[in-house]
């Protein structure tokens, strides 16, 4: 279970509360207007927001004052999940090693997991050199190396065409199964992910106004903000 | 649209430019008579002085930049930004007089160990002294440029190094040394460029052909010798090396990839716990801090000192006439830009290349150097007037050209984006003449303009070459002022003078900068 217990941030400009759980294994992903705080939401539990009070624990554990580093997760970005100077397969291997020192043993790894992204062979492009949709596949592949249980998504595939949209979050899904973890995807349109997830969290106003399966939440009457949010009332 | 202010721009420009260069031809074409061995020593002299001038402001630089970059907070960091912007924007001779001041053999630092029995002699005097005053405007500066990439780093970037657990060494190797990488090349050839062509500093604290810039021995070559034919080979050198190191260094600024804007809210770097990592930040920000605020401390406290001298005819006059060389060598150093910009835009329309052709015209001039080009003018009119009676209009002219790479980088973009993001809306409307001046271009010229205005002021009121080329010892500025009694070791008299010119320089920049909204680099 990844719970957020009364979890307050407090910037110079603006707050935000949350409260959340979210079961172990599942595909959480979380709806809501831009400007809401489901960036927010995400970089909380990542350790890259000023937490004030409350606490964040992950199968039990408490991750609250954890290093950014220290976390079982990984994240990825809207953009920027790169360095560009970088090649693919460097920066998946900083993955393994924040040095960049990696052994036969761990290139291997690394070759293995741009295949299992179908990216077998373009290990050497930088990312300039890379379609929008392969840049974050290499990240997702960053992410398989780190091999860390929670994955937190946020809006990685907005730029994308939807069919590619489709795909991408179809790959998350599997690799999810596959390795069983828990992913926390922020998303700019819900049905995207209607099929795959198992929760909707809808974030607004700096909390966590509603949570349920996808078609409970996406029918009417679950809450005021929501219908508003899809324009039903 | 009317074409004609732009093509007289033109015309003004390269008839000026080719009226120097011919001088420097027919003067020049019996060069037969030049001793070669003495130009190489010349030229080797001034590459190596520069060379070590700009790695050193570039290594210090970046490392300020990065201790900067580092402890985002301590207390006095507002104070110390603000004493390391000030010092890219001193005048030369004010350097000068800071470094003489603190550092000769009578200043404050010499007084002070000959009284515990210490005499290190003068060595400010040679290439020490004049290496410390480039690297005092120079370090800054490549600082200011550097953190100014640094900070365009995307939050993204920093965020992930937390994530990825980067440990200092890391973070360095992977995002501040690519950043570093990639803004050094075009601010080490600007600063090359300058310190190669150095000219107050080298006269003052040069001393002899062991140190020496070819500016130097061109006005050497006129105002000692009379020798005409040197001067013009000199010249034509220093434009042709200027050139050499100045065309790849425009192709380098070319590829430089567009900047990300910052994003959202700023992430703190995660390299800032190590200990020892600290305490060599420290060592940078102190070490920075001698070699460049205390010199700034020494105007202030020195001029404060001696402000009584002030009260004097000669200073007042000295007020007057820079006033009468900086105003309207601004204004026509902006007339100019925008003339060539206008030209350049509607030239845009036509033919592309016919536009970038005069966009290049513009920003080339920093090729032919005023001392060069001052040259270059005197023989031309000696044989037809005295030029030193004409002393007043042809300083203005070479510090309005001097000045004109500047005010056109200012004045260029916003007149092409009115053209381009409001020009079929205009047109569409049926704005056109003064309405549309008034309603489109100004108001998003206004700004720029003035800073442009204001910064071509300032780099005027600042010059010492030009003036003291054509003033023959009566055209006397501030800055030739200030020279003057730092020569005569009339240094508390020199402190006044000295602090008198960083205020109005400093003032126009503040101006600029207000403006502007953002910091604004001296142009060189």
């Amino acid at each position: 279970m990844l719970v957020l217990d009364d979890v307050r941030v407090v910037y110079p400009d603006f707050e935000v509360r949350y409260d959340l759980a979210v079961p172990e294994g599942a595909l959480c992903a979380l709806i809501g207007p831009s400007g809401g705080g489901k960036t927010t939401l995400l970089h909380t539990i990542a350790g890259f927001a000023p937490v004030v009070s409350g606490t964040i624990t992950f199968a039990g554990r408490d991750l609250t004052k954890l290093a950014p580093a220290e976390r079982p997760l990984s994240i990825l970005f809207q953009d920027h999940n790169l360095f560009p100077h970088l090649t693919a397969a460097q920066n998946v291997g900083l993955g393994i090693d924040p040095r960049l020192r990696l052994d036969a043993a761990a290139r291997e790894r690394v070759e293995v997991a741009l295949r299992r992204v179908e990216l077998g062979g373009l290990g050497g492009r930088r990312p300039a050199e890379l379609s929008g949709g392969q840049r974050q596949r290499v990240a997702i592949a960053r992410a398989l190396v780190r091999d860390r249980p929670l994955m937190l998504l946020d809006e990685p595939f907005t730029g994308l065409d939807p069919g590619l949209r489709a795909d991408m979050i179809a790959l998350v899904d599997t690799l999810r199964r596959e390795r069983r973890l828990t992913v926390l995807m922020a998303i700019h349109s819900p049905e995207d992910a209607a099929d795959v997830a198992d929760l909707f969290a809808f974030v607004a106003d700096g909390r966590v106004d509603a949570v349920g399966p996808p078609a409970e939440m996406l029918a009417p009457g679950r809450s005021p903000k929501l219908d508003r949010y899809f324009r039903r009332s | 649209m009317n074409r004609l202010p732009g093509l007289l721009s033109l015309a003004l420009l390269v008839g000026i430019v080719a009226l120097g260069f011919y001088g420097l031809l027919s003067a020049g074409g019996s060069g037969a008579a030049i001793d070669w061995g003495y130009v190489w020593r010349l030229v080797r002299s001034a590459l190596v002085q520069a060379g070590l001038s700009t790695a050193i402001s570039l290594v210090l630089g970046a490392a300020l930049a990065l201790a900067l970059a580092r402890r985002s907070r301590f207390r006095g960091r507002a104070l110390l930004l603000a004493g390391f912007n000030a010092a890219t924007v001193l005048p030369a001779i004010v350097t000068v007089f800071a470094i003489v001041a603190l550092f000769g053999r009578s200043g404050w630092i010499g007084d002070a160990t000959r009284a515990v029995g210490l005499d290190y002699g003068s060595w400010v005097y040679g290439l020490d002294g004049v290496l410390l005053a480039h690297i005092l405007l120079n370090a800054p500066l490549a600082a200011r440029v550097f953190l100014a990439g640094l900070g365009a780093v995307s939050a993204e970037e920093w965020r992930l190094a937390a994530q990825l657990g980067m440990p200092p060494g890391a973070v360095f190797r992977f995002i501040d040394w690519p950043v570093i990488r990639r803004e050094a090349a075009g601010v080490a050839a600007l600063m090359f460029l300058a310190c190669f062509s150095s000219f107050a500093i080298v006269l003052a604290l040069g001393g002899g052909p062991g140190v020496s810039t070819l500016e130097v021995a061109i006005y050497e070559a006129v105002r000692f010798e009379a020798d005409f034919s040197r001067a013009a080979v000199l010249a034509l050198v220093q434009v042709g090396a200027c050139a050499a190191i100045l065309l790849p260094a425009l192709v380098l600024f070319g590829r430089r990839s567009p900047e990300a804007p910052p994003g959202g809210i700023a992430a703190p770097r995660p390299d800032t716990g190590s200990r020892r990592l600290r305490a060599f930040d420290r060592g940078v920000l102190l070490l920075m801090a001698f070699l460049v605020l205390v010199p700034m401390a020494t105007i202030a406290i020195g001029g404060a000192a001696s402000l009584g001298s002030l009260v004097d005819t000669t200073v007042l006059e000295a007020v007057l006439t820079s006033l009468a060389i900086g105003l309207p060598a601004g204004l026509l150093s902006v007339l100019l830009a925008l003339g060539l910009a206008t030209l350049a835009r509607d030239l845009r329309l036509l033919r592309r290349s016919l536009a970038d052709l005069t966009g290049a015209a513009a920003t080339l001039v920093v090729v032919v150097s005023p001392i060069a080009l001052s040259a270059g003018l005197f023989v031309v009119l000696r044989q037809r007037v005295n030029p030193f009676a004409i002393g007043i209009p042809l300083v203005v002219l070479v510090n309005a050209l001097m000045a004109l790479p500047f005010t056109y980088r200012q004045v260029e973009p916003p007149l092409l984006l009115a053209a381009e993001r409001f020009g079929r809306l205009g047109d569409s409307l049926g704005l056109r003449g003064v309405a549309r001046l008034r309603l489109v271009e100004w108001p998003l010229l206004r700004a720029p303009l003035l800073v442009a205005l204001a910064m071509a002021i300032a780099l005027s009121l600042g010059d010492l070459g030009v003036a003291s080329f054509f003033g023959r010892g009566e055209l006397v500025t501030l800055p030739v002022l200030l020279y003057e009694r730092l020569g005569s070791y009339r240094v508390a008299e020199a402190g006044s003078v000295a602090l008198l010119l960083t205020l109005l320089v400093g003032g126009l920049f503040l101006l600029a900068q207000r403006v502007s909204g953002g910091f604004v680099a001296r142009p060189r």
